[in-house]
């Protein structure tokens, strides 16, 4: 019997944490409720309603265009650079520690040095379009028609994290197999071709699963620089559903968080069918 | 043929170069900026962003301590970090033990349930963490987020302790069983201690999310004695609404522990964040 005690902190917590909220979730979902008083069942009629609302719909949209950048734009830039960094250029160890500096800052400080970056009066980025391209400054946060890009933009270029996952796994390839590759006249591209890539395909599939899932949970960045404005273009499930809660329309929160745990999941099967099996359980962190 | 082949690999060095340099200089120059910029006056900054300050003000930084009650946040921080990496690891580990040394019906859906917690996207969950937390009578407490911090943490946790004991030989434990041990102390005198290097990756994480997180601090705080310093740092910058250099000096503050620790243990942090993921 000690032994089953051993288990139940990790129980209470995760029962606690998790199941309980997953219920909670979906239960709420099924009923009008504005956080206070009696909750009425509502069947699926907050679900039919979500579904054609338009600014929900914008969020998928851009959830899933978050999604795509970050698992096919930043993943494969992190696997280009870890990459040239497996054939251990001059100094490889050092820009490996620098690029991975910027993920140890908080998303929180670097979203906010990102908002003084776009300004539109004093911003790096404003200064270099007026003085060396000439022109008009642009208000990147504030325009509906740059705001989204300008926010995936700062995060897709932070390979950091994604570029030491598949560098870590490029280090447990053979070495022989590229001297032998060598000796037989395959050029540095055939090499990689032929056999990092085919090499890494697991860490890979993982680290696009993984980024792609980021994509979907997306909140920090967006609710910091923007809140989802101007007029909604850079909303998402997420900042959408802590809206609906803080207008107190918890039923529709509830719905929106069932919502994306089953886009989020519908995602991963996805991702699995088209790239093959990865370990799920290395597609860890938040 | 010779020449061109050289001509080849020239190209392919520069563009090699070009790429290594180029993401050097985006992990590096908006950093550099601020901090340049931080030191600035707010009159400086409006003619131009490029260039050194005239005179080094040093009261940005003083000006933005004050103001921002920065001691005070980043004390928060560090109570509410430290305490849920202790309580993710500990519970962790004593579950991690059972569930790699013991055999019980159900202990693989056990496991399974528990890891599989990674794939649910927390932010679904604000509805019930807010209610749970607010109807406990612990909202706007540092206890609250050291739980949800320190629970959010558990399915990585799980995965990676269970995973590392499970590599522990059972040979040790026969050992010391026919010693005397009882099942307690192969836990504390054996398995725990010699899982040291899984916890710290396991801490690790859980550490890197409490200190970085913004949205459970925001949802279930209200007040300077329980903010971290991530909120921080959001709600100074509307007070500095026009003071922009000192904002940036209080952005660089909140910067300087994770940057100084990362300075010292990159190698560390490098090396223990990639150990689960190579697994895979």
């Amino acid at each position: 019997m000690p032994r089953l005690l051993f288990l139940l902190p990790v129980l209470v917590l995760f029962i606690g944490f998790f199941i309980y909220p997953f219920l909670f979730t979906l239960g709420t979902s099924l009923t009008r409720w504005r956080g206070i008083g009696s909750m009425q069942f509502n069947g699926l009629k907050n679900y039919t309603r979500l579904l054609a609302d338009p600014t929900f719909r914008l969020a998928m949209k851009n959830n899933l265009i978050w999604a795509l950048a970050q698992g096919f734009i930043q993943v494969p830039l992190a696997a280009l650079v870890a990459m040239i960094l497996l054939r251990q250029p001059k100094g490889w160890q050092t820009l490996r520690t620098v690029y991975f500096l910027p993920n140890v800052i908080s998303t929180v400080a670097i979203a906010m040095m990102w908002t003084a970056l776009y300004n539109v009066q004093y911003g790096f980025i404003n200064e270099v379009l007026v003085k060396f391209f000439k022109r008009e400054p642009i208000n990147f946060l504030g325009n509906p028609d740059f705001a989204l890009g300008a926010v995936i933009f700062q995060a897709v270029i932070y390979i950091g994290y994604f570029m030491i996952v598949i560098l870590a796994a490029g280090m447990n390839i053979p070495r022989e197999l590229y001297e032998a590759a060598e000796i037989d006249g395959a050029s540095v591209f055939q090499q990689e071709r032929y056999i990092t890539i085919p090499m890494l395909r697991g860490t890979l599939v993982t680290t696009v699963t993984l980024a792609m899932a980021y994509g979907i949970r997306h909140f920090e960045a967006t609710y910091l620089m923007t809140q989802g404005g101007p007029m909604h273009s850079t909303t998402t499930m997420g900042i959408d559903l802590y809206d609906k809660m803080d207008a107190l329309r918890y039923s529709d929160a509830s719905t929106e968080g069932v919502l994306l745990i089953i886009f989020g999941s519908v995602m991963i099967v996805v991702i699995r069918k088209i790239f093959g099996k990865s370990d799920p359980m290395s597609e860890m962190a938040q | 043929m010779k020449s061109e082949q050289n001509f080849g690999t020239r190209l392919l060095t520069i563009v090699k170069w070009f790429i290594l340099l180029f993401f050097l200089l985006v992990a590096l120059l908006p950093l550099v900026w601020l901090f340049i910029n931080s030191f600035r006056s707010n009159l400086e900054l409006q003619i131009s962003s490029f260039g050194w300050p005239q005179k080094w003000l040093f009261s940005n930084y003083i000006k933005a301590m004050e103001m921002a009650s920065l001691p005070r946040l980043f004390l928060n921080s560090v109570i509410t970090s430290a305490s849920a990496v202790a309580l993710n690891i500990i519970v962790a580990a004593m579950a991690g033990f059972i569930l790699s040394r013991e055999f019980f019906k159900g202990r693989d859906t056990i496991y399974t349930v528990l890891t599989a917690g990674v794939l649910v996207p927390i932010i679904a969950f604000m509805v019930p963490y807010f209610s749970l937390i607010s109807r406990s009578g612990i909202y706007n407490t540092l206890f609250a987020l050291i739980l949800v911090y320190a629970s959010v943490n558990i399915p990585v946790s799980i995965f990676l302790v269970t995973s590392f004991m499970r590599s522990i030989p059972k040979e040790l434990e026969e050992a010391a069983i026919i010693d005397g041990c009882s099942f307690t102390q192969r836990f504390t005198k054996i398995i725990f201690p010699l899982t040291q290097s899984g916890l710290v990756t396991a801490g690790t994480f859980c550490f890197i999310y409490s200190w970085n997180d913004f949205i459970m601090a925001m949802l279930l705080t209200s007040s300077i004695e329980s903010r971290t310093i991530q909120l921080g740092i959001k709600f100074f910058s509307s007070q500095f609404i026009t003071d922009y250099t000192t904002m940036f000096a209080a952005i660089i503050l909140t910067i300087i522990p994770s940057v100084g620790a990362y300075m010292f243990l990159h190698n560390k942090i490098i090396s223990g964040l990639t150990a689960g993921a190579v697994k895979g």
